[in-house]
Order: C-alpha cells, then structure tokens, then sequence
C-alpha cells in the first residue's frame, strides 16, 4: 500500500490588488502524490501550477483547502519537515553576485547542511568545475542546475520542482531526466512540474493535470493514456481516395491526411484491411496509434492551436467543479474526486 | 539551528560587493575630511597666541558692555530686547582665545560639527546598507530560496535585521571611536585642543552615542521601507517623497494656513533636536511683536521617543505584513 506525501483538498487562491481585477488562481485544487514516485504536474500558462507549489511551500497564504506535506500541515507544520523536502520554484532566483559555490554553501550554513555536501551536488548537476563563478554570468540551464543541486543539498526524501528542465539544452534534459531516475531509485519522491510532456510521460509514474484553478484529471501516466484510446489507426493504401471512400462508406471516422488516413473508433485493425479487401482497395500500412501525453493534455485542456485563432493564455478548459474532475487513483482505478 | 542562521546572515553582509563598496565610500569621505582639516590647519606660534589672547580680552569686554544694555532695557516698563535672555546670549566666558586663532584646528570648538558630519555619514551608510541587504533578497528571489529553506518568515527577518543592525552598530561604534581618536591627535600635532573641561567629553561622548544611534535607526528604516516596497530602490523613494512632500511641501502648507507649532509635525524638527540635544522654536500662535511672545523647546528627550515610537511602529507593521504576504 502507498502512503501519499503531499495531498491538497480543495484548495483555494484568489490574488486581490487594488489596482487590478481579482484573478481566480486556484479554485477547489485537489492533488495526491504517493510515495517513491515521480509525479508530472502538468497545466497550461496560468493555470494555476506555481501558485499550488507555492502555497504547498508558504510562500502564499491560501484563502482556503487543505495541504499536507510529508504527513505536516502546511503551512503551519512546515518548518518541521522543511529539512527533509527540497523544492525549486518558478525560475531559479539567486543573487548575481555570487558564485554558484558561495551560493550554495550559504544555503548549508543556513540549514545546518555539512559543507562538504556542497561539493557532492555540484558534481551531481554538473557544475563542479563553475562553481566558482559568478552566478549573473551563468546561462538560464546553468542557473537551474544550480537551483536543482540547492534543493539537493538536504538530501530530501520529497523533492518538488517546478520546471527545471527549464533552459537546459538537449544534454542538459537528458541529464535532468537520468537523474530523476536515479532519485527514484534511490526512493526519493519527486512532484516535477513541466511543459515538456514528453518528458513527463518518459519519467513520470502518474500526473496531474490543472487547468484554470481545478484538477482536470489525475492517475498513472499509463491509465491516463490507456482513457484516451480510443483505436485510432494510420492506414496508407494504393488508392487513399477510394480507401477514404469506402471507409466512410463502411460508417468509419476518417481523417484525411495528405498520405495516409487515420481511422478511429475502430475496436480491431483487422476489420479495417478486411472492409478495405472486399472492395479490393489493398492496404499498404496498418499502425496503431497510441495516444501520446502531449495529444492528452491538449484534448483535456482545450488548448489544441487552431490555424483561425491564436490561442490565448486563458483560453484553456475550466473544468466543473469538483467532482467533475477524474481520478483514477494510485492503481488506475477511478475514484471519486 | 538559529546559530546557523546568524552565521548565513554574516557570511551574507560580509560577502555582498554594495556594501564592500559603501564602506570604502564611507571611510574615503572621511579620510577626505581629515584630509582637509589637516592641510588646513597648523599649530599656532607664540605670536599668534598673544594676538588672540588680546582680541578675545576686547571681545569679552564688548560683550560686557552689550549685556549690561540689554538688561537695562528689559528693567524698564515697557522694555527693549523682548525675548532676550541676556545672560546666556551675552556670555563673555564663551569667547575664547581660539576662537582668534586662523588657520588652527581647534579640537573643542570644530569637533561637534565634525561628529555631526560622521553622523551624517554613518546615517546615510546604515540607510542604503539596510534598504540594500533586503532589497537586493526580495527583488532576486533570494529571500524566497532562504524561505523555502527555513519556511519561519519573521525568524528568517527578523535574524536578517539583527544582524544588520549589529554590523553597523559596530561598525558605528569602530568608525566613531578611530575618527574622535584622529582629530584628539591631530589636535596635539597640528592644531589645539580648545577647552576641553567641563562637561565637554560627557557631552561628546553622548553626542556620539547619539549619532550612532541614529545611524542604526537610519538603517532599520532603510530596511522597513525596502521590505515593505519589495526593493532597494523603493526605500529610496520613499525617503525622496518623504523628503520633498512632507518635509517640504507639508511644512510650506502647514505655514501658509497656520498651523499651531507646525514644526511637530516634521520628523525632520525631532531629528535636529535629537543632534543638538535640544531645539528651541517660535511659537507661531504668537507674532513677534505680540505680546505673548513665546518659544518652546523639544528636548533629545521627547525627539527620541518620537522617533523611536515611529520607528517601533513601522518595524511591526513591517513584520506583520511580511508575515502575511503573498511571496510571488
């Protein structure tokens, strides 16, 4: 059985300033993150991600809900299991003028963190042989490097980074998403929150996904796909045109694309080549399409681009109010959320 | 742990170039004024000694002659010289033969103005340092990181500013000590030392404790205002509006619609009287040739409690909005 490191309930945030509108960050958020996982913490710009991290951490005040990290309320609790968790936050923020070193050995000062740690966790993201220069002449990959091997320090069991493969280049990613397994296997848990989906699905063992303030959808990356399966197939044949034709003809959805068909709704792919034979079109590619996280996402939040109109950063989905949001649970199971 | 957070907080003040560059400042301005004192000044030769000596003796004599005037004129009924406390003013034990000697450091007689400019100093160094030290945390995220490390927001401040406060309470207190140190000297060498009997060194001594408290309140105010304004360059703002609205615009205002004693109003009347110890005002209910013609004093007393109860109130209401406040 799993036991959960940080759940959220309900969770609420409106940000009120007197000289502009009230904005509606967070409205009845729940998230569950269980224990020795990697979880994807998935939302479109504004959707309200770095607002429930920041919360979770107290750096701002909810307006109401319920948080609980490593089994402590938070805010409140928090200074009791801060030595065991490690976050980084939005852009990696450090004061230019000094090293990536000094940086982070004031932050082992600060929490009583042996220095030799220091040299550890530079060598872990790579910046050993940078340490010593300033931190205003380091690179936006550089700096997240930084910022991950800062929440290393602790050795925490809960690790919660918000984009850190932010301004890597491809090494850096690669690195970034090796060591997230290695801290998996080393039974960390990390609530990784990011854009880049493909990552996400390589590395994460389930997600959340927020839009507009609410959970949309939540469960294992594998059961989240597997929902979206819906026997899409690509099909090329000798005469696409008559393919297309009779496949509709046989009641399919079809797309037409400009060198292949793809097909949906289709329960076996052997019923496609078989519909397609008997008018003696002949079938020259039968795939399967498996959904992809990106296609998820974008289908859950409605933020799919169209050609006709650019897509605004508010424009995504506003799901119902809970439970209108779908959990499928640790195991994949869906349970009321 | 808390131990820990002083020794990050140090390391942090000690390590940061602004203020690095802001003591070089402050010690190349002072350097600077000693400097010129010193080729300014010489050490008086016989010669010039009895030149003084004989024009302080005619001064005194006039002085003499003035005070017996003015206390003639107030013995009459309708009496001259309203206002006028003809003892204090008319003085002739406060002419000394330095006050004739050119070109001569005189120790007694420039010392307070030159501790007024290390205050002055001292002030502003402890201003931008304290407004800079959280300015700089709260505008590049680094109070945000040190937060989500010690998530206890008024520990985390409240340690930041004690050990600000400390720094330059001892920084003051080094700089003061060297700087009365130096001119005593150069008042032996290449100047004099004046009448230093009396009360003059007590009284020195607490201008300069004065003075430097008034730089570590200088610099919980630079800090206040930074936090409150999220950044260094807010504190200066403040402190420049403050300035020109209040300071300037309020008191033209306050005097064109009469306001009773405008002067208590101005934070700026509390500071010149916690300097000079005590400051004494025309009572602006009364015109000069009314007769109830009056002034009233604020003594180093009454200006400090203001300043401190002003002072005491922001930092709370400081602490209490930092511990509330969205960190976004």
């Amino acid at each position: 059985m799993t036991t959960a490191v940080i759940e959220i309930e309900n969770l609420r945030k409106t940000f009120r300033a007197w000289h502009r509108p009230e904005r509606v960050a967070l409205d009845g958020f729940d998230m569950r993150v269980e224990r020795g996982q990697v979880h994807g913490f998935l939302g479109p710009n504004g959707s309200g991600k770095t607002t429930t991290l920041r919360t979770l951490l107290g750096l701002v005040r909810p307006d109401g809900g319920r948080m609980s990290i490593l089994g402590a309320q938070a805010p409140r609790e928090l200074p009791a299991v801060a030595p065991r968790f490690g976050a980084i936050v939005e852009s990696p923020q450090f004061y230019g003028n000094f090293t990536g070193r000094r940086t982070l050995r004031l932050l082992a000062t600060a929490g009583g963190v042996p220095p030799g740690r220091v040299e550890e966790v530079l060598t872990q993201v790579g910046l050993r042989d940078r340490g010593d220069q300033r931190v205003k002449a380091y690179s936006l990959g550089m700096k997240q490097r930084l910022a991950v091997a800062s929440a290393l320090l602790k050795k925490p069991e809960l690790l919660i980074l918000d984009e850190p493969a932010n301004g890597l280049d491809p090494a850096g990613i690669r690195e970034m998403r090796d060591l997230m397994r290695t801290l998996r296997e080393a039974g960390v848990t990390v609530l990784l929150s990011s854009h880049i989906l493909a990552e996400i699905e390589q590395i994460c063992d389930s997600v959340t996904i927020i839009s507009r303030g609410r959970r949309v959808l939540a469960g294992p990356v594998a059961q989240v796909l597997s929902r979206f399966d819906s026997g899409r197939f690509r099909v090329r044949a000798g005469d696409l045109a008559a393919a297309a034709a009779v496949l509709t003809e046989a009641g399919q959805r079809v797309e037409t694309q400009p060198d292949h068909l793809v097909v949906s709704g289709v329960a076996d792919g052997a019923l496609i080549a078989e519909t397609l034979g008997r008018r003696e079109v002949w079938v020259t590619e039968l795939t399967p399409l498996a959904p992809d996280l990106e296609s998820v996402f974008l289908t859950l939040t409605g933020t799919t681009p169209t050609p006709d109109r650019p897509l605004q950063v508010d424009d995504s989905v506003r799901p119902g109010a809970p439970p209108g949001s779908v959990d499928l649970g640790p195991t994949g199971s869906e349970v009321p959320a | 742990m808390i131990v820990n957070l002083v020794r990050a907080e140090v390391v942090r003040l000690a390590a940061r170039r602004f203020v690095g560059g802001m003591l070089a400042l402050l010690l190349g301005a002072l350097v600077i004024t000693f400097a010129t004192t010193v080729a300014s000044s010489h050490a008086p030769s016989q010669v010039e000694l009895d030149q003084a000596r004989v024009s302080m003796q005619e001064e005194r004599a006039r002085i003499v002659q003035t005070r017996q005037e003015c206390r003639e004129a107030q013995a009459k009924p309708i009496g001259g010289w309203p206002g006028v406390d003809c003892e204090r003013q008319f003085d002739p034990d406060r002419v000394r033969v330095e006050n004739f000697l050119d070109g001569v450091f005189v120790f007694a007689g420039s010392i307070r103005s030159l501790v007024l400019f290390l205050t002055a100093f001292l002030a502003l160094f402890g201003f931008l340092v304290g407004a800079s030290f959280v300015g700089a945390e709260l505008a590049s995220g680094g109070m945000t990181n040190l937060l989500l490390w010690r998530p206890q927001r008024l520990t985390v401040l409240g340690t930041k500013l004690g050990v600000l406060l400390a720094a330059v309470l001892a920084l003051s207190v080094v700089v003061t000590a060297g700087y009365l140190g130096v001119f005593r000297l150069l008042a032996e060498v290449g100047g004099t030392a004046g009448d230093t009997g009396g009360t003059f060194w007590p009284d020195l001594l607490w201008l300069s404790v004065r003075g430097i408290l008034l730089a570590v309140g200088a610099t919980a105010l630079g800090f206040v205002l930074a936090t409150v304004g999220r950044h260094t360059a807010a504190a200066l703002g403040a402190l420049a509006a403050y300035a020109v609205v209040w300071e300037l615009g309020g008191r033209i205002v306050a005097e064109m619609i009469r306001v009773s004693r405008p002067s208590l109003l101005f934070l700026g009347t509390y500071l010149a009287a916690w300097l000079d110890g005590d400051i004494r005002l025309h009572d602006t209910r009364c015109g000069f040739a009314d007769p109830c013609v009056s002034f009233y004093t604020i003594t180093w007393v009454e200006s400090g409690a203001v300043m401190f109860v002003a002072l005491a109130a922001a930092l709370v209401a400081t602490f209490a909005l930092f511990r509330r406040r969205d960190l976004t």
